[in-house]
């Protein structure tokens, strides 16, 4: 199967540090991949990696089925990309710098710069010089850059970062209409693990230059772990009920308590019962599954406990 | 070379949009000025003392008040300050791109690294050329307002070559500048280099061995220090020509293959 992105065994190396370490990619046509990890976790080394912009130490890259070949030759004609901060020459004015970009796309349809303006909505910015701008139009210059010649592929990292509230759901209802409706490939590293939850259809996890998971949005709605909350009056009570009940995990917080144990999970109205018997009835009772951030955050915590022990 | 040409308009557009041509341009002319008033200072010595104007200063850089002497003297400018303002020119087309963070947009696009350096190698020339011009023209109005004897049109045309072949010569020494605005990703690597090598060019001149020194080369050539035939060899040039090939493969070399990480 030929995939939009494909890496395998991706590595750099500076010295002793193994910023990126075997990662095997596999992005397919049409996807939002949502690609996570903290900082210095190794995003941006393989974004430039898969732009060409670094060589890797092994292993390889392919784009567009296309394998990166010397001096970062690529299919960048069907590429836009946004890396890190958004950067633009601050003496030329957004439509110029939109110009220089178009020009050397290769692209002979003047009416580009004027459409990819409209589309992100800095017509109001279009002759001011990009020097002055916001950092959130700055973005949204970064992104016009990214979407002028109507690309197969867009690699962007961090494409939500300076935008206001309306601004990102300005983008991702963007990126969510290129995919639905020109089958774009959207790979997009984020911090704002919010903002992958509810646009990635698959998301991988990048930790210590390391792949640890990749899955589909939906896989991971499964993984999620899920736990009881319960809030009583009678803290102490409860516990001990609970405690002499057999439940394995119990934690308890300042004025409530959550059990990870799968039998509480799956039959509340048991744990219901035996409160009320131990005179500590519940007063919230319910279900709740971890977000994104809770999944990352246990994941990234394990491999970082597992690394030390 | 559609690329190309895109390329080359994307460079022509940031520098005409830049102040730093305007920059250099001033900069440049403040030569012939300088110029125009040793002139001054040298036809009226008793008048300029008693300005308190230094005429020891104006006797050892032009001698004496005429036009050979003050084509002399800007002929010794434009190799010496050459060295620096084509080196800023430099600087700024290549290093801007890193201090600007603007190089991530160049380096994944149809359009090659290749065709995007030489762009930036085409219009650095032609950017010194239209300097040095400048100085020129202006120094001709300077000298015209001054009013200095021993004008000849034989005379306009030899310090026309040397002016514009020790621009010439310095030109392709800034490939090396260039090189390390790459690789040293901003200002201050090149400019320290240039720094460098303006004093070893000195050096090397003083010692005698600057006919075999690449920076020293565009200085001896100028004729300010006495007749070029006698102090340049083929081998002058060849090293000129070599240093800038260097330069140019390696800059080359290293959009091509380092990683850039800015």
């Amino acid at each position: 199967m030929d995939y939009t992105i494909e890496t395998n065994g991706l590595s750099k190396f500076y010295g002793d540090v193994r910023a990126v370490d075997s990662v095997d990619l596999r992005v397919k046509q049409g996807e939002i991949y949502g690609f996570l990890g903290l900082n210095g976790a190794g995003k941006t080394t393989t974004i430039r990696a898969l732009l060409g912009m670094i060589r890797p130490s092994e292993g390889n890259v392919k784009v567009l089925g296309q394998a990166l070949g010397q001096g970062g030759r690529g299919p960048w004609a069907r590429v836009g990309h946004l890396v890190e901060k958004p950067s633009a020459y601050p003496e030329l004015s957004v439509r110029e710098n939109l110009e220089v970009a178009r020009r050397l796309q290769g692209m002979d349809k003047a009416k580009a710069t004027s459409k990819v303006i409209e589309r992100l909505g800095l017509a109001p910015y279009a002759e001011r010089k990009a020097g002055t701008l916001s950092t959130g139009n700055l973005q949204r210059l970064g992104l016009a850059r990214a979407l002028l010649h109507d690309p197969q592929l867009l690699i962007l990292d961090e494409p939500a970062n300076g935008l206001d509230p309306a601004g990102v759901v300005e983008i991702r209802d963007l990126l969510r209409g290129l995919t639905h409706n020109q089958g774009t490939t959207v790979f997009m590293s984020s911090h704002i693990l919010t903002e992958v939850d509810r646009l990635a259809t698959r998301i991988g996890i990048i930790h210590q230059g390391r792949l640890i998971e990749e899955l589909d949005a939906d896989k991971l709605e499964q993984l999620r772990a899920r736990h009881l909350t319960i809030k009583t009056r009678d803290l102490g009570a409860a516990i001990k009920a609970l405690e002499s009940a057999g439940y394995s995990t119990l934690s308890d917080y300042d004025d409530l308590i959550r059990l990870n144990d799968p039998r509480a999970v799956e039959a509340p109205d048991e744990v219901a019962e035996i409160l009320v018997h131990a005179g500590a009835p519940p007063i919230h009772l319910a279900v709740e599954q971890e977000n994104l951030e809770e999944h990352f955050l246990r994941l990234t915590n394990d491999t970082s406990l597992r690394e030390v022990t | 070379m559609n690329n190309f040409s895109s390329a080359l308009w994307a460079e022509t557009l940031k520098m005409y949009r830049s102040k730093v041509p305007l920059f250099t341009a001033l900069g440049f002319s403040v030569m012939p000025l300088v110029g125009g008033l040793f002139m001054i200072i040298l036809k009226n010595p008793d008048a300029a003392q008693s300005m308190g104007l230094i005429t020891t200063k104006a006797q050892l850089l032009a001698g004496t008040a005429d036009w050979p002497a003050f084509f002399g003297f800007l002929a010794q400018a434009v190799a010496a300050g050459g060295m620096v303002l084509f080196a800023i020119i430099t600087i700024w087309v290549f290093g801007r791109e890193f201090s600007d963070h603007t190089v991530k947009e160049l380096l994944a696009l149809p359009t090659s690294r290749e065709a995007i350096v030489t762009a930036k190698f085409i219009i650095i020339p032609i950017w010194s050329m239209i300097v040095t011009l400048l100085v020129f023209a202006v120094g001709i109005v300077v000298g015209i307002l001054v009013v200095i004897p021993g004008w000849s049109e034989q005379l306009l045309i030899t310090s026309f070559i040397n002016i514009l072949g020790s621009a010439a010569l310095t030109i392709p020494l800034m490939s090396l500048v260039a090189l390390l605005a790459s690789a040293g990703r901003g200002y201050l690597p090149p400019f320290g280099w240039t720094i460098f090598t303006l004093a070893m060019a000195n050096l090397a001149a003083i010692l005698g061995w600057g006919d075999w020194f690449p920076w020293a080369v565009p200085a001896l050539f100028s004729g300010a220090a006495g007749p070029r035939d006698e102090l340049l060899g083929i081998h002058s040039y060849m090293v000129v020509i070599l240093t800038s090939l260097i330069g140019l493969a390696a800059t080359y070399w290293w959009w091509r293959n380092a990683d850039q990480t800015r």
